[in-house]
């Protein structure tokens, strides 16, 4: 067993142990479900510093096949895309874990749903199998309809109701994609990756455009890119705030990463449709970015300016070229890293307040120093302060872009334009004026939260200043993959 | 023996850090701590002195290399900086008599500032500007110098606005600034002719390489300085800031314009020599100048009332005649001329606050009867040659309506396109404000902000419409449309299915299709 499957496996012997563990005995789950995540993430620090960063090859490759007749194999493996997905990941669902401490009601369901979740999402991104990556991909939609649907909000359960909708009619449109190639796949019939990347060589052009437009509704209806982006507002809105960091920390990478995948399958089809992707980023970016302007609801704020973000990382892709693909690498970490800490801490200020209205809050600063301290380096970072993870993400994705197109990347400025006056603005609004007298007796975060947060704010920052040993990680596998698109696209 | 030429203007520097650091924090605070302070500054100078006169006996010995270079400060491609200090000649010579002068003005001000409110500060700012004196005159190259000529400027500013709560310091200090970044502007020019023609900005390399370069070049290289010069010097046109400055107390006054920092200019001509002697038209220049200046300080200095401003002009004057000393081509003499003129003047200016008791039934001297008839001369001198008014009238007024104009503009077109942000804090900063929002209060709560998405200006106002249209596409289309839309649809759908199930399941209907069944099979 290979340290991938370790890493797999352990939250899902959690999920077994929870299952077996009593429902009233609250603390010893609770420490099951910490035990299992911390686990998780030091077997990835562990695997992070096995991995040979200089290699673009797969590593730690494990090959062990399910249904020979059809071809789908339990086949894992890293590269310089997924290990920064895999450290984020865990991370953030220990950090989860640790804010969702003060949870009411059915702590056994809430764990359980969070640690199936967890191996849902490590499936995702180890998966070298399109069909152990499907079936990863749709069994992180069970915990999340749960855990929406029961600790959310008021408006839970259309919200959990429509984000498995939304999700599942994507999901169809990758699966025929999925299955229109692997129809090439001749001399194999099976759904490995690399055998499939071969195969998509011999589709006709138009089919791989058709294809290439299913893979695009699928993973744009997580992502989320412009028109597909329905359920965000409302699942952010409504879910718990732990669970709203691992929706728009990592689920929303999920995405993105399935999205480099299917263009480094199909570099033709991805040439072809560039003007309609950059179209899509570049307006997705706006469209987000004023949306959250207007937001007077936090949640609803982030969930925009996620929407926003996320079109960096499309544009990133599109550019097909090298610098442009690190801007989306980087940026998924970035974004992971910002909006995480942004749902924590707005998930925190909602426990004690019970209120998300920017217009409720006022003087935070005094009441709560060490709140305020990381939600301003939180939201200098979205806006791409230098100095922060944010700035590295968005310079090199605009590098990119500006390579590819030029002067069309004003629209680029103006989403940041738009993201420094809202960010600037909930500063403002959250931090200074006089103190409300309902808000006098707030307490500033305690020493678990800050443990939490400040862990968050200084990956930013730390990042931030030192970007180099995130961007070596990807370099590699980065450059190897746009040799393979050049090499096709000549 | 010659790196210990680092530590001449080091010394005074480390004692302005620690007086500064001291005042930060609050050591150094009141009159008790006066005699530390005192301590720390008069002991630097104090020793940099003594290595200054060291330094000179072992070059009177011929034992000191002609420079020391202790790094470099910069370099990229083409561009190379050292940072090096002379140790050899006439900055020597200068180097030892000033930290000397400086060391007495030091020792002068202990007991003249004696429970000043800003005794520390005082110190503070001495202590750099004695450290950034020498730096100007030991640097070895160029860019130090400017360094130390810039850093003394600055000190200077801050000693005119000693008393900064007096408006007519306040004034003086910044015109005497602004007049003087003219000066610091020629001087970089200057700095960029030199490495653009020679490639070099060491002032040993610079003089060496004066051979080397032709008439024009020469010229170009010499008039940047000279400008710095006259700046600095007060020479005509810039002799009106000097009657400015002596705003100052009278130590500062004494330092800056009577011993230290008025005679830069001069040691910055001295120090060109060559560079000067091969443009003539330079010299001309240099002499003109000084014999203009010369002339107009007489003229103005026979009307002046107090005493500091006589000394001011009379000071202008000598040096008037130290350019033309330089222009005729006497170094020697000007460097001889230089060195009286800083202790004279020490001297006089130290004595200026009690001149009275020393002049007392010891009347000055009438001027004599042939000038003392011309009257328009009278008002000319009184009115100093309208020197500052036609500065007023050609340079700063223009600018001034210029600025006007432009913020008009501001005011008027930019910000009602791009709109005026709202205070970033909204805190609550007049009384009005507060009582309307004690007034409104109720209505606040009910509906907190009803201008949250709102802004002014043309861009804002373009901003705003846009996102109302978004939000308007959101809410119909792909909130409504799209989330709502769908689930009701599926409701509806599965309802008529349900429907259909019920009715295809009545007994009639199944017996039919039974019935169609069996005759579509056989």
């Amino acid at each position: 067993m290979g340290i991938l499957s370790l890493l797999l496996w352990t939250p899902a012997t959690g999920v077994l142990l929870l299952a077996f563990t009593p429902g009233q005995k609250t603390t010893l789950i609770r420490t099951i479900g910490n035990l299992f995540t911390t686990l998780a993430f030091l077997l990835s620090c562990w695997l992070l510093h096995l991995y040979n960063q200089n290699s673009p090859e797969l590593q730690f490759s494990e090959y062990f096949p399910l249904n020979p007749n059809l071809g789908s194999a339990y086949a894992l493996g890293v590269d310089g895309v997924s290990m920064p997905m895999l450290i984020l990941a865990t991370l953030l669902t220990s950090i989860a874990l640790i804010a969702s401490y003060k949870l009411p009601k059915s702590v056994k369901g809430y764990h359980l749903c969070i640690l199936l979740l967890e191996f849902g999402m490590l499936g995702v991104f180890l998966a070298q199998d399109w069909a152990l990556f499907y079936i990863a991909w749709e069994l992180t939609l069970i915990p999340l309809f749960f855990l929406i649907g029961r600790w959310g909000g008021q408006r839970r359960h259309a919200a959990s109701l429509n984000f498995v909708l939304y999700t599942m009619s994507g999901s169809v449109f990758m699966l025929i994609s999925l299955l229109a190639v692997s129809q090439y796949d001749l001399e194999h019939v099976g759904s490995l990756m690399t055998t499939l990347h071969q195969a998509a060589k011999d589709m006709p052009r138009y089919e791989q455009i058709l294809v290439l437009l299913g893979f695009l509704i699928g993973f744009g209806v997580k992502m989320p890119i412009f028109p597909l982006h329905g359920w965000l507002p409302l699942a952010h809105v409504e879910a718990p705030s732990p669970v709203s960091i691992l929706l728009s920390g990592i689920l929303l990478k999920m995405g993105a990463y399935g999205l480099i995948r299917a263009v480094n399958m199909l570099p033709e089809a991805a040439h072809s449709l560039q003007p309609l992707l950059v179209f899509l980023a570049l307006f997705g970016m706006i469209y987000g970015a004023l949306l959250a302007w207007r937001q007077t609801d936090l949640k609803a704020m982030i969930a925009y300016s996620s929407l926003s973000h996320m079109g960096i990382i499309l544009l990133g892709i599109a550019t097909l070229n090298e610098i442009g693909l690190t801007g989306a690498v980087l940026q998924m970490t970035a974004h992971g890293f910002i909006s995480g800490t942004l749902f924590l801490l707005i998930g925190l200020l909602y426990e004690r307040t019970k209120t998300r209205h920017i217009g409720d809050y006022s003087a935070l600063i005094q009441l709560m120093p060490r709140f305020s301290v990381f939600i301003s380096l939180a939201l200098f970072a979205a806006m791409g302060l230098p100095g922060t993870i944010g700035f590295i993400a968005e310079l090199h994705a605009l590098m990119g872009g500006f390579q590819q197109w030029g002067g069309l990347m004003v629209f680029f400025s103006i989403t940041v334009l738009i993201s420094a006056a809202y960010s600037i603005r909930t500063i403002s609004l959250l931090l200074t004026g006089t103190i409300k007298p309902n808000m006098q007796h707030l307490v500033d975060l305690n020493a678990r939260e800050t443990i939490a947060a400040g862990l968050l704010v200084s990956g930013i920052i730390g990042l931030g200043f030192m970007p180099s040993p995130l961007i070596e990680l990807s370099a590699a596998t980065i450059t190897q993959m746009i040799n393979q698109i050049s090499q096709r696209l000549l | 023996m010659n790196s210990l030429v680092v530590l001449i203007p080091v010394l005074p520097f480390i004692a302005a850090i620690i007086i500064g650091i001291g005042q930060l924090i609050g050591l150094l605070r009141g009159e008790t701590s006066e005699s530390t302070t005192a301590f720390i500054a008069l002991w630097a100078t104090s020793m940099s002195c003594l290595l200054a006169f060291t330094l000179l006996g072992t070059d009177l010995l011929h034992k000191n290399a002609s420079s020391f270079l202790l790094g470099q400060w910069l370099s990229s491609e083409t561009l190379s900086i050292d940072i090096s200090f002379m140790t050899h000649g006439f900055s020597l010579v200068l180097a030892a008599l000033f930290s000397l002068l400086l060391v007495i003005i030091l020792r002068f001000s202990i007991n003249y500032m004696h429970r000043e409110i800003g005794f520390h500060r005082f110190f503070f700012v001495l202590s750099l500007f004695s450290s950034a004196m020498l730096l100007l005159i030991l640097s070895g190259n160029a860019v130090g110098t400017f360094f130390g000529w810039k850093i003394a400027g600055l000190c200077s500013y801050l000693l005119i606005l000693y008393v900064y709560n007096r408006p007519v310091a306040a004034i003086n200090a910044t015109r005497v600034f602004v007049t003087n970044r003219i000066g610091d502007a020629s001087f970089i020019l200057g700095i960029s002719l030199s490495y653009a023609w020679t490639e070099t900005t060491n002032w040993l390399n610079l003089r060496t390489a004066a051979e080397h370069l032709s008439t024009g070049e020469a010229t170009g290289i010499a008039i940047s300085f000279a400008i710095a010069a006259f700046a600095k010097s007060a020479q005509l046109p810039f002799t009106p800031w000097l009657a400015r400055a002596i705003e100052g107390s009278t130590p500062s006054s004494t330092v800056f314009y009577g011993a230290v920092m008025i005679h830069a200019g001069v040691y910055l001509v001295c120090l060109l020599e060559p560079i000067f002697e091969k443009a003539p038209l330079a010299m001309a220049l240099l002499v003109i100048i000084g014999g203009l200046t010369a002339l107009y300080s007489y003229l103005v200095g026979l009307t002046q009332t107090d005493v500091k401003s006589c000394l001011a002009f009379a000071m202008s004057g000598q040096l008037g005649l130290l350019f033309i000393e330089c222009g005729l081509g006497f170094w020697q003499f000007a460097k001889w001329h230089l060195c009286a003129h800083a202790i004279i003047r020490t001297y006089s200016f130290l004595t200026a606050p009690s001149l009275m008791h020393n002049v007392y039934e010891n009347p000055i001297k009438p001027v004599s009867p042939v000038i003392a008839k011309q009257r328009w001369a009278y008002t000319a001198s009184l009115q100093r040659f309208w020197l500052d008014q036609l500065t007023d009238w050609t340079l700063i007024r223009p600018i001034r309506r210029l600025a006007q104009d432009l913020s008009y503009f501001d005011d008027h077109v930019i910000d009602h396109l791009a709109g005026i942000p709202k205070p970033a804090i909204n805190s609550i900063s007049s009384l009005a404000e507060l009582e309307e929002r004690l007034i409104s209060a109720s209505l606040d709560n009910d509906n907190p902000s009803p201008s949250f998405s709102y802004s002014n200006g043309l861009i804002g106002k373009i901003t705003e419409t846009f996102a109302s249209i978004t939000h308007g596409f959101e809410d119909r289309v792909v909130l409504g449309g799209l989330g709502k839309g769908t689930i009701n649809i599926g409701r509806k759908l599965g309802q008529s299915a349900n429907k259909f199930e019920l009715l295809v399941l009545r007994p009639r209907y199944l017996v039919l299709f039974v019935c169609i069944t069996l005759s579509l099979a056989f």
